[in-house]
């Protein structure tokens, strides 16, 4: 990597920047599962990868989850750590929606509140959304362990 | 702060996160007038699936659960088959002789079905199948529409098709 690339990605600002647009899609994201949980968790059926006892756990919890570290990036409160959460988050969903492509497994149960709902998008945009998404998240812990990398060195 | 204590910072760090988010979700859910129960039902021999089973179990006493026994109704021809799914869905395959008042544009059209259908008139509301509600909401606004006698076929129009009843 050449020096301008190498400072441009240790520049501040870039950081705040993918912190702002990640934290923002984060609270987005959670906005229309916390108003309408029951067609999330329909959702969460529809994956046809979860046990029966535990989708609602999940349509409850994962919203306020990605809701307060989404908060946490754009405040600034535990970037890194928020941004470690984020992270194992997307890959998650990345392995169940490509479980789900591969098995060729489609969900629609023909609600028309599940469908007026806009939490669901289809497959193919879902994982190039998170894909990215995940790279940011990646800049970001990268980041933040460079500047602990870097104090280290500098005490030395 | 070195490597290992770094990510030792970090874990800390997250879990705190977690755990907050944990328990706001709970206590958020349980004020909340659109919270779920813990448990949903999700076992669809037990009928349709629904996280908060409550919003749909007010009137699981007018369901048909045996879908024979809705061939037998049909076969009847006293009953007016209504779709609840979207106009689209509809367009594409529906119950043969069955009328259109997608629960989405209920509001646009059921003036026009109320003229046409007298609150005598023996109605079975039908979507999808076990995994879609809008019948048994569409139920409920024609009974409070003043419709006397409605019913709600939730093996819906895919296992309806899939048995080989009439269609259109």
């Amino acid at each position: 990597m050449t020096n301008s690339a190498k400072s441009l990605l240790q520049n501040p600002w870039l950081d705040l920047a993918a912190r702002l647009i990640l934290g923002a899609t984060f609270i987005y994201a959670s906005y229309h599962k916390i108003i309408a949980p029951a067609d999330f968790a329909k959702l969460i059926y529809g994956y046809d990868l979860f046990p029966p006892e535990t989708i609602n756990l999940i349509a409850i919890i994962i919203p306020f989850v990605e809701l307060i570290v989404g908060a946490a990036l754009i405040i600034g409160i535990y970037p890194q750590s928020a941004a470690l959460i984020i992270n194992a988050m997307l890959i998650f969903f990345i392995l169940i929606i490509s479980i789900n492509l591969i098995r060729g497994h489609e969900f629609d149960c023909g609600c028309f509140s599940v469908q007026s709902d806009q939490i669901s998008d289809s497959p193919s945009f879902m994982l190039g959304r998170n894909i990215l998404l995940l790279t940011l998240g990646i800049y970001i812990l990268w980041h933040g362990m460079g500047h602990v990398r870097f104090f280290a060195l500098t005490k030395q | 702060m070195s490597g290992a204590s770094g990510w030792n910072s970090l874990s800390v760090q997250a879990i705190l996160l977690i755990a907050f988010a944990l328990g706001t979700a709970m206590i958020v859910n349980q004020l909340s007038p659109v919270g779920i129960p813990l448990v949903g039902q999700w076992d669809l021999q037990e009928g349709i699936v629904h996280a908060n089973p409550d919003d749909v179990l007010f009137n699981s006493r007018l369901e048909i659960d045996d879908i024979e026994v809705a061939k037998l109704i049909y076969d009847g021809a006293k009953t007016l088959f209504v779709d609840a799914r979207s106009g689209e869905d509809y367009e594409s395959g529906h119950v043969k002789g069955a009328v259109s008042l997608s629960l989405g544009d209920f509001d646009v059209h059921v003036e026009g079905f109320i003229n046409r259908y007298p609150p005598e008139q023996s109605i079975v509301t039908y979507c999808s199948g076990r995994t879609c509600e809008d019948s048994h909401h569409l139920a409920q606004l024609l009974l409070d529409l003043g419709y006397e006698s409605v019913n709600i076929m939730i093996d819906g129009f895919q296992i309806w098709k899939e048995k080989g009843f009439p269609v259109d």
